[in-house]
């Protein structure tokens, strides 16, 4: 049986500016300015991902438990550790920041996403040192020995520093983790256009 | 005072990301917490480094920093009378 | 059936000693790793930390036969995981077995202070995780959990689903984090540090308190019953309205206590090791998701009053502590708690008691509105 691929938003640095896309296709969540630029790159990406799919948040106090968040990378929170470590380098100039300490955690991205669309399920975060899409179908398939996940919000998510980010988000369901060599050839794809 | 106010009022939209947000559109006594600005715990504790960085004015016990940043006027009065720089 | 996942090798190296017994000795006899500082750093205001002595780390690894130019950090993954991976006799080189690191922070201190001989990109957790994959010379790519100071039950979690897989037939799972300069200012800039050690649960907390540790637990899958420690169950879940701030109503670690009690047997739950951090919210919220849970008659116990708050350690070393409590039949006493201080009254306290049972649920939560729990069983 032929298999939908699956639908992403991929964005780097290159080809997007995190703030006018906010701007353009988002605007009402004022949130996005006091995030670090690992959450923003998550977060624009995610709201992208739903538009595109056609998606649209719960309404009212609604809440959603079957949908967990499990996100990849390799730098995780370095930019804002480094954004954070100038805070309290200097003794001359010693003021350390809670607001960017907070962000100092990269699971803080999937904090984000769930606050904005009412999610209660599983969020984690996994490094690794590449994006390698074998190793990211096999846990995304272990997710879903969860039996009350149904659907995962998937992704790879890279800053360093300010300026600079990568990020690839997608929506699989339990079908499509069943398969995880069909999934690692999806998450290719992904990865493969995540510095075009 | 009037110099005062405006420049706070920069330094807290500066500081907070407030990013969309105007000194002109900060209500001198409006609550800076809950409604009006909708501040968070992590706002309070961005405004005790403010104090702290640009006036001088050690805070130890965050709850006083609630009495303290009730709104523009209340937290420019205090300033003005314990600033140390 | 499900593959069962067993526990059959465990390891802490903290303050308070360099294996499983000697920490579990310690705490039971009332000692504890905590000590005020003034200063450190550039950090002037004081807190209470229970660190370890880099002598001992060095030492130890000395005798172990660790070799290599190495953080701190990554000494302290190493020390933990080597005792671990010996004392189950498992052959780590296989890429039948898997590693998965917990830290928060891992080498995070490089970027205040480089150090001479490393290179800089061991920053990255994954590379400082490879340090351990390479010395034991497994094949496979490490994997680091890295979700706040859940990432320790997470860890474990995704171990017996990697297990469950078939994929893989071991996980050394490796939880440690250093409390550098950067972590200390960071909970100091929160105010949510204590200067006195802490105070779970008690009306008068005002506080946490941080500490260091290293803990492992390998893990087997097996499929067949065998006596031994089996992990059962696990379940992760977010209730963030504001990421560092827990939800008043104890939502995520109610949820978390709600699917580990599905597998529970009642009857044989010996206690709930809780995080048990001491700041006014954490103990609070705790108190709620307990009560919602029907677990408000269930002893509770916490360690964080011995060890502080371990971060990536944490969900690991409090696991392996509950399990020799368990076969103890002893619940440890919550050193530094006096007075009922919770909306719940949690059936806490400040002596050991005596249980029955052969059960234990860890608790846990983090910043990002992240709450995990798993259920271990004593099977004979």
């Amino acid at each position: 049986m032929e298999r939908k691929a699956l639908d992403y938003v991929a964005l780097n640095q290159g080809n997007a500016n995190l703030t006018e896309l906010y701007r353009a296709h988002i605007g009402d969540w004022p949130k996005f300015f006091k995030m670090d630029t690992l959450s923003k790159a998550g977060f624009v990406a995610s709201e992208l991902l739903f538009k595109k799919i056609g998606e649209k948040r719960p309404e009212g106090d609604g809440f959603i438990q079957n949908r967990a968040i499990v996100l990849f990378g390799s730098t995780a929170s370095l930019c804002a550790d480094r954004n954070y470590q100038e805070t309290i380098q200097d003794k001359d100039n010693y003021y350390p920041s809670p607001a960017l300490f907070v962000y100092t955690l990269p699971n803080i991205v999937t904090g984000e996403i769930a606050i904005r669309n009412h999610y209660r399920g599983e969020t984690s975060f996994y490094v690794l040192e590449e994006p390698d899409a074998a190793q990211m179908a096999f846990h995304l398939a272990c997710a879903f020995q969860d039996r009350v996940t149904d659907s995962i919000l998937a992704g790879w998510v890279d800053s360093s520093r300010n300026d600079d980010f990568q990020v690839f988000m997608t929506l699989i369901n339990r079908a499509d983790a069943a398969d995880t060599e069909w999934l690692a050839s999806q998450l290719q794809l992904m990865i493969n256009n995540l510095n075009k | 005072m009037e110099e005062l106010i405006l420049k706070l009022k920069q330094e807290i939209i500066e500081v907070l990301n407030l990013e969309d947000i105007k000194p002109e559109d900060i209500d001198n006594d409006a609550p800076l917490f809950g409604e009006g600005l909708g501040l968070d715990s992590i706002d309070a504790l961005e405004l005790i480094v403010l104090m702290e960085k640009n006036y001088g004015i050690k805070l130890q016990d965050p709850a006083k920093g609630k009495e303290i940043f009730k709104s523009i006027n209340v937290m420019a009065d205090y300033i003005q009378k314990n600033r140390t720089r | 059936m499900d593959r069962v996942i067993r526990c059959i090798a465990d390891n802490v190296v903290s303050p308070l000693g360099l294996d499983s017994r000697s920490n579990y000795d310690s705490v039971k006899a009332g000692r504890s790793g905590l000590a005020r500082y003034e200063s450190m750093a550039n950090i002037t205001t004081p807190f209470v930390l229970s660190r370890v002595d880099r002598k001992v780390i060095d030492d130890l690894c000395g005798r172990l036969g660790i070799k290599g130019n190495y953080t701190f950090f990554e000494k302290f993954l190493l020390c933990s995981s080597l005792q671990a991976v010996r004392d189950s006799g498992i052959d780590a080189s296989s890429d039948r077995v898997l590693f998965i690191v917990s830290t928060t922070k891992g080498n995070v201190s490089l970027l205040g202070q480089p150090e001479d001989g490393i290179d800089k990109e061991r920053v990255l957790l994954a590379k400082a995780a490879r340090q351990v994959t390479n010395y034991f010379g497994n094949p496979n790519n490490p994997i680091v959990v890295c979700n706040a100071c859940i990432s320790g039950v997470c860890a474990q979690i995704e171990a017996m689903r990697a297990l469950r897989s078939g994929r893989y037939d071991y996980a050394v799972v490796i939880g440690a984090d250093e409390q550098s300069p950067f972590i200390i200012s960071g909970f100091l800039s929160f105010k949510a540090i204590s200067d006195e050690p802490c105070r779970p649960f008690d009306k008068d907390r005002k506080g946490l308190n941080l500490g260091e540790c290293a803990a492992t637990v390998v893990l087997a899958a097996s499929d067949v019953r065998k006596s031994g420690w089996e992990l059962v169950c696990g379940a992760i879940r977010n209730d963030a309205n504001h990421i560092s701030g827990p939800s008043r109503t104890g939502e995520g670690s109610y949820l978390c206590l709600m699917e580990v009690l599905k597998e529970c047997r009642r009857q044989e739950l010996a206690f709930v090791n809780v995080h048990g951090t001491a700041t006014a919210y954490n103990d609070e919220m705790e108190s709620i998701a307990l009560y919602r849970a029907g677990l408000i008659d269930v002893p509770v116990t916490g360690l964080k009053g011995y060890y502080g708050h371990t971060m990536g350690a944490a969900g690991i070393m409090e696991s392996i502590l509950s399990m020799y409590a368990v076969r103890d039949n002893t619940v440890l006493a919550t050193r530094g708690y006096n007075e009922q201080g919770t909306t719940y009254p949690v059936s806490v306290s400040n002596v050991t008691r005596e249980c029955k049972g052969s059960e234990f649920i860890k608790l846990l939560s983090g910043f990002g509105g992240s709450n995990a729990a798993l259920l271990y069983r004593f099977e004979e």
